[in-house]
């Protein structure tokens, strides 16, 4: 069996729950083709190195597969590129198993870095807030 | 008088990498210029082997957003 990798990229816009469920319908649709998947995972957001649709960021979800029918693939490829759910994918074909990404790790990885951020905000802001008495 | 030139040699050799990833931005950053431009074995003294994969890694890039296509510094 083949194992396939898509990495696609969705408006940055979008907030979790239709993120989840972007990533449902994309679920759904690869176990209809009989394709065993492996990974799915939010990649993050990275800013594009050119705008597309638009857009300056996006964010990447990467998916491992092992293929199944492949005329359904072929469908489902053709699907992806009409959907309005994704800005862009890529279909490649890896040689080798590819390991199993917790999912788990990378959305706590996620919030860690939002923890980091939200802690550098105050940190400035408790900064600005000296400043700006220093002044008064 | 001789031109004392530097001696070329392939990154991948001399790391130990056989395989390459296209979303490894980092790595390929070395093997463009500022344009964005692939740069040819010659100056970047990649094996023949790799210099294929690189390029075939950075086109992949390209297509999927992670790299510029032309990078002529303007937003």
């Amino acid at each position: 069996m083949r194992y396939y990798e898509i990495l696609y990229i969705v408006n940055p816009n979008f907030e979790r729950k239709k993120l989840d469920e972007t990533m449902k319908e994309i679920d759904n649709r690869l176990t209809e083709t009989k394709s065993k998947i492996i990974n799915h995972i939010i990649w993050g957001k990275k800013k594009l190195a050119y705008p597309m649709q638009g857009h300056k960021y996006g964010t990447y979800i990467l998916v491992h597969y092992q293929g199944g029918n492949k005329d359904k693939l072929d469908e489902f490829d053709s699907w992806l590129k009409l959907s309005d759910l994704v800005i862009r994918h890529m279909i490649v074909r890896i040689e080798k198993e590819p390991d199993v990404l917790e999912k788990v790790d990378n959305e706590s990885s996620i919030k860690e870095k939002e923890d980091l951020k939200s802690d550098k905000d105050k940190i400035s802001k408790e900064k600005n807030d000296e400043e700006t008495e220093g002044v008064k | 008088m001789a031109f004392q030139t530097r001696r070329k040699y392939c990154f991948f050799k001399e790391n130990n990498i056989i395989e390459i990833d296209y979303k490894d931005v980092k790595l390929l950053k070395r093997f463009i210029n500022d344009n964005g431009k692939i740069m040819p074995r010659r100056v970047t003294g990649t094996s023949a082997k790799m210099h294929r994969k690189v390029v075939s890694a950075i086109k992949r890039a390209r297509t999927i957003g992670l790299m510029p296509f032309i990078d002529n510094g303007s937003e």
